[in-house]
This record gives structure tokens, C-alpha cells and sequence, in this order.
């Protein structure tokens, strides 16, 4: 045991003895000391930083879990839906087929093949493709599933599958105005495709007003009528005049959206926001309702509706003449345009203007559609222009803009902004009050007596309480009349008592049938009327007896003979 | 006791080997499993758009309109075919444990439906 002692204390002393040799020792320490320390902070640091990675890691590595997303999934275009979820528009993924024809062995049996699968493609044209110099030639764009499958099963080599996405409406006609279209690289170029292009591409689903059901009904009703009186256009239009939100919207002639290339002409013109019409007689519920709300007459007052008015080179005469004294109902009723140009003048200019303005008809509609038209409205406002746009000539709005006056005269007199996108259950959007409460419930009374008693009978709908107001009015054409093509149109409302819903319908240069005028109230009313039968059980409307129709003459139709003790009188010669 | 110390850490570092050798092809596998999945997402997704897009097409009012007048001889609903409870003349007599007929507020009774429909809000 003294051994190891005795070399330890020997070392020692070799140790003690060397001081050169102590020196470097020391200095190997050291630099050992600095070494491992730095080794031992390395490892401290990954230590903590693998304690960190994996103790406390707060789901730092979570992207990789990202689950796929919906948008993944369908691509980039968002679906535009009706207001019930059903799909409008939407991009389907697609497949298209090329060839490389240099890999092609037997070009003769592969375009055989081929033409057995994908019928429609011509043997010669795909013989000649795939003969051809080049390495990428288009056989087919847009294939289905089934067509794939069948392709893939031929097992010709050379053929290929280039992926895409295509825009497809699934109602084809149906809603095709509303909608427009997208060119071939998913850019929408007309309708809501391009007044909403930016949401779409950014994948936000667009969820419309329309009820598809309704516009299914509009679009066979106006396309009925359209083809039965051989007219150039037709447009139609069903309001809620609760929110402003548009139900159904229909332009003939029209296209399919899934053809871009039926759009051009005609068929991509939408009526009902960018044709501008003189609507005709529709315009005196607007100058029945001004006269009346602004105190220039009441219900009990009438004009001589006896002769025509002559004011310089125009001559005013009644359609349906009666040649009398006319009550303001009755000249409402049996569309006297004498009497509601007398009206106007006396509501006169000024005012005319403003309530023409708050009812929205001297600006372009604030529609989310790209194809608007602004109204033509006259320059100069003189007092000819006052009676004309009294009786709706020297004037002309769009059918939008029409509907969207006609739902504020009936719904209490308040102005609200017409909308194609669903508003919220429950939301009411804030209007502006054009009319009083009182003059609106007269109206309501007035377009009822004129579907009871006069020139919209035909717009009658058993157990629906429908009223309304015809127009017929004569096209300009080179600055002049042409009393032998006319727009002819009804605007309705209904259920009469508490309206929900405006039904507009205009047909555009309708030919007489059976040797009878082709007036709004002979081929626009009945439109209404069958579209308010079909549509009313849909939203929720039970048919009621019709109310008590006194027998012989209205109360508010008393014939004004002789004249009462106010009756207004214009002196025309000043004019 | 260097030399215990030694194996003992021999051993602990191989068993550690082991045990993230096998952790790490089994996050591995259920990486894999997760991409898989996630791709069989996508595609029943894709397929789902596509039915959903082909069911619209199918529900087209006009077209169920005129498959229902050719095969079924359905037309469009009148209203003289509406009709409430009160105008039926012989009602359910009220027996004891007889369903009593819940009728809503409007107290109608659609006795046809509608011919056309589209499919109810998602």
C-alpha cells in the first residue's frame, strides 16, 4: 500500500521539479477548462432548445396539420347562390384533352378509338391532328367524367389530360341577365360576375334576392306572352316592397350563359335595368299621388276631361275617351290622359320634379348590376313637359326604376334603395318617407278599382287581391310617334290590402291580335295576373274571397254630372 | 463504479435511440396518414361540389315542371285548390287519443303542393 504513495509523492516531486513542464500543464488545463465549458454551454443550449422544441412547444409546428380547406377544394370562383342556397353559378374542375402526336404510334386507330367515345369529334380533323408536326395539339376542351373514364380506358398513349376550371350555370336561361358571364379565363365580364368580380376570385360565396322558383314562373309567364304577341322584347320584374330585394328579373329575348356567344345583340340586352321606355299611362299613379299628397287635390275634386288639349303644335287626347267631367279617381281608373296632364300642371313643375326625384326616377337606380341606364329626362322643364310626363310621355326610366316607384306609393309611401343581394331575415333597410301614410292607402284603394272597374281587368286573380295600372304608350321613333308599335305594360301589386310584392311586366312592340289592340291592359295585365296565381301559394299566400263589390257604381266612380262645385279649370291659352 | 455508470449510460442512450427511431417513422406514417387524408378530403369535396352543382341542375324548375306535367299530369297549383280546414265538410271527429291536426297560424291546408320547388336553405 506504501507504493502508490510513495510514486504519488514521487510525481509530486517530479511535478514540483520541472517548473517548464508545470507551465505547459497548467496551460493544457486551462485551455481544457475553456473547453469543456464551452462544450457544456453548446449542450445547455441545445438541451433547452430541445426542451423547448418539444415541452413547451405551443404548437409551433401546426401548419403542418393545416386541414385542407373549402377553398382548396372548389377551386378559386366563388358560387353565386338564390336567396334559398340553390347554385346559380359555380366552377367545376375540369378536364381537357391534348396529344403529343409524336408519341401517337398509330394515329388511324387512335382517332377511331377516339371517335367511338367523344362522338361529335370528326375522325378526319383528329386524324389530321394527330398526324400533324408539333408536340401539343387540343383534341377535345372540357370532357366529363364519364367521357374521361372512357378515354383513359382506350389506353392510347400520347394522350393527356390538361386540368381546369369552368364556369358553369346550372339553370342555363333561367337567370341568365342576372348573372351575365365570365370569359375563358374565369374573369366575369357582364352581370353580377362583374359588378362582383373581385369578391368571387376571392373566394366569398354571393347570395342573391332572387328566389329561383319565381324566376323559373317570371321567365315561362313573360316568355308566353312574348311569343304569343310576337313583341320585339319583353321584361319583367317582382319586388318585395317590404326590403327592396328583388325576387325575379327577366329580359327576352335572352342567352345561355353557358354559351357567352349567344350573348351578343339582343339577347345580351337586359330590359329591365338598361332599356329606358316612356312608360305611358303607369306614370299617372306618380301624378295621382303627388297631386294628392301634396294637397293639390283629394279624392272629391275632378277635371274636364271634354275636349283635348291643344298646347301649341301637341295635341292631348284620351285613349279610352269619355268625353266628360272627370273625378280624379276616374281619370286614374279609365287612364284619361287630358285629365292627369291637367293634374300635373296644376301640381306643377317644380314639385313634379321633386317628387319624381324622391321616387327615384330622374337617377340612374342604384342596382348592383353593371348594365344600368340612366333615365332621359327633359332638359328644359316647361309646362308642356309637366303635362306630358303627367300622362308618362317625355320621360323615359327603366322598368326597375318603374317597380321600385310603384313599391313606394304602395308600401306606405317610403323610398327604399332596390337591391339584387338578400338582405338578412328580419332587416329592414332605412327608407325615406315620399309619400304620407293617408295618400298611400288611397292609392292602394285607386289601383284596386283599376283592376275591379277599369282598364286592368285582366289582371284579376281569383282570391288574391291584386290592383295595378295599365300602360300603353306609342314608341318614338325618329322623333315621332308611331301609333302602330307601342310599349305596352302593367305594373300590379298585391295582396292589395297590405301589399308584399310588385309585379312589373312591359312588352315591347306587341302585335295586335284578332284585330284588337295590343294595349298593357290586353297583353301585359293577364301576365301579372297568372304570375300572381302561381307565385302566391309559393310565398305563402292562402287565397280569400274577394271583398264585397257593391253593386251598380262605385262610390269613389260617382260620374261627376253635372260637375261639382270645385272643379279645376285650366286656362290653356297662356301656355 | 466509472465503469457502471459507463454501461448504464450506454445502455439508456441506445434504448433512447430506439425508442426515437421507432417515434419517428411512427410521425412518420402518421404524416403520411394525414396527407392521405387530407387529399381523400379534397377529393370528396371536389365530388361534393360537383353533385352539388349536378343536383342544382337536376332541381332546375323548369325542368321538374316539365317532367311533372309529361309523367305525373301535375300543373301548377290554383288557387280555387287551396283550401282551410273550416271548408272541409267532414272533419276527424274529436275521439278520444284521435292525432289532432296541428294547423299553422294561417289555418290553411295546402291540399296539392307546389309543382316546382327548389331545395331548402343549407
Amino acid at each position: 500500500m506504501s507504493r502508490p504513495i510513495h510514486a504519488e509523492a514521487w510525481q509530486r516531486q517530479r511535478v514540483r521539479l520541472e517548473g517548464t513542464r508545470k507551465q505547459a500543464l497548467e496551460t493544457g488545463r486551462n485551455r481544457l477548462l475553456v473547453t469543456s465549458v464551452v462544450f457544456a454551454l453548446a449542450f445547455l443550449a441545445i438541451a433547452g432548445r430541445l426542451v423547448d422544441l418539444t415541452v413547451l412547444g405551443r404548437g409551433a409546428e401546426s401548419h403542418l396539420a393545416a386541414v385542407a380547406t373549402a377553398r382548396a377544394a372548389t377551386g378559386g370562383r366563388a358560387d353565386i347562390t338564390d336567396r334559398n342556397g340553390v347554385i346559380l353559378a359555380t366552377s367545376l374542375p375540369t378536364v381537357s384533352l391534348y396529344a403529343d402526336p409524336t408519341e401517337v404510334l398509330d394515329a388511324e386507330e387512335a382517332a377511331d378509338k377516339l371517335v367511338r367515345v367523344l362522338p361529335g369529334l370528326d375522325r378526319s380533323a383528329v386524324l389530321a391532328k394527330l398526324t400533324s408536326r408539333g408536340r401539343f395539339v387540343w383534341l377535345r376542351r372540357i370532357l366529363t367524367p364519364t367521357q374521361q373514364y372512357a378515354v383513359n380506358r382506350l389506353g392510347i398513349p400520347g394522350l393527356a389530360f390538361q386540368r381546369g376550371e369552368h364556369r358553369v350555370y346550372p339553370h342555363g336561361r333561367t337567370a341568365a341577365h342576372l348573372l351575365g358571364f365570365t370569359d375563358v379565363d374565369g374573369r366575369g365580364i357582364a352581370g353580377l360576375e362583374r359588378r362582383f368580380d373581385e369578391t368571387l376570385r376571392r373566394g366569398a360565396p354571393l347570395r342573391l334576392s332572387v328566389d329561383l322558383r319565381l324566376q323559373a314562373m317570371l321567365r315561362e309567364e313573360l316568355s308566353a306572352a312574348f311569343v304569343g304577341s310576337r313583341a320585339l322584347g319583353a321584361a319583367g320584374l317582382v319586388l318585395d316592397v317590404k326590403t327592396g330585394e328583388i325576387l325575379a328579373l327577366a329580359s327576352l329575348p335572352d342567352f345561355d350563359p353557358n354559351r357567352p356567344a349567344t350573348a351578343g345583340g339582343e339577347g345580351g340586352f337586359n330590359r329591365v335595368t338598361k332599356g329606358v321606355y316612356e312608360m305611358g299611362s303607369t306614370f299617372k299613379l306618380f301624378t295621382t299621388a303627388m297631386a294628392l299628397d301634396s294637397g293639390t287635390v283629394t279624392l272629391r275634386d275632378g277635371y274636364d276631361a271634354s275636349r283635348p288639349i291643344r298646347v301649341s303644335r301637341f295635341t292631348i287626347t284620351d285613349f279610352h275617351g269619355r268625353n266628360r267631367w272627370l273625378s280624379v279617381p276616374e281619370i286614374l281608373v279609365y287612364s284619361s290622359n287630358i285629365g292627369a296632364a291637367k293634374m300635373a300642371l296644376d301640381v306643377g313643375a317644380r314639385v313634379q320634379r321633386s317628387y319624381l326625384g324622391n321616387f327615384g326616377l330622374l337617377s340612374r337606380s342604384p342596382i348592383e348590376l353593371p348594365e344600368v341606364a340612366a333615365p332621359l329626362i327633359p332638359a328644359r322643364w316647361r309646362d308642356i313637359n309637366t303635362m306630358t310626363i303627367g300622362y308618362g310621355h317625355g320621360i323615359a326610366v327603366t322598368p326597375l326604376q318603374m317597380a321600385g316607384a310603384v313599391a313606394t306609393v304602395v308600401n306606405g309611401g317610403i323610398a327604399r334603395p332596390t337591391t339584387l343581394l338578400r338582405r338578412p331575415d328580419g332587416v329592414q333597410p332605412e327608407g325615406r318617407r315620399v309619400l304620407s301614410v293617408a295618400t298611400s292607402r288611397q292609392m292602394r284603394a285607386l289601383m284596386r278599382l283599376v283592376v275591379l272597374r277599369g282598364t286592368g281587368k285582366r289582371a284579376q286573380a281569383p282570391g288574391y287581391r291584386v290592383g295595378g295600372k295599365t300602360g300603353t304608350a306609342d314608341k318614338l321613333e325618329g322623333g315621332r310617334y308611331r301609333s302602330d308599335a307601342s310599349i305596352s305594360s302593367f305594373v300590379g301589386a298585391f295582396p292589395m290590402n297590405a301589399p308584399r310584392y310588385v309585379v312589373l311586366v312591359l312588352l315591347d312592340e306587341p302585335k295586335d291580335t284578332d284585330g284588337k289592340a295590343a294595349t298593357g291592359g290586353r297583353v301585359a295585365a293577364p301576365v301579372v295576373a297568372r304570375m300572381v296565381r302561381r307565385m302566391a301559394p309559393l310565398v305563402g299566400f292562402a287565397p280569400v274571397p274577394a271583398e264585397e263589390t257593391p253593386q251598380g257604381p262605385h262610390p269613389l266612380l260617382a260620374s261627376l254630372n253635372p260637375p261639382p262645385a270645385k272643379v279645376r279649370e285650366q286656362s290653356l291659352a297662356a301656355h | 463504479m466509472m465503469r457502471r455508470t459507463t454501461v448504464l449510460f450506454v445502455f439508456l442512450a441506445a434504448a433512447l435511440s430506439l425508442a426515437l427511431f421507432s417515434l419517428k417513422y411512427q410521425v412518420q406514417d402518421l404524416e403520411d396518414e394525414f396527407v392521405a387524408l387530407n387529399r381523400s378530403i379534397l377529393a370528396e369535396r371536389r365530388a361534393t361540389h360537383v353533385l352539388e352543382a349536378e343536383w342544382s341542375y337536376l332541381n332546375d324548375p323548369v325542368r321538374l315542371g316539365a317532367l311533372a306535367a309529361r309523367h305525373l299530369g301535375l300543373r301548377p297549383v290554383e288557387s280555387e285548390q287551396m283550401g282551410t280546414l273550416s271548408t272541409l265538410s267532414v272533419l276527424p271527429s274529436g275521439r278520444e287519443g284521435a292525432p289532432r291536426t296541428n294547423v299553422a297560424d294561417r289555418n290553411t291546408l295546402p291540399l296539392l303542393t307546389p309543382l316546382v320547388g327548389g331545395r331548402a336553405g343549407r
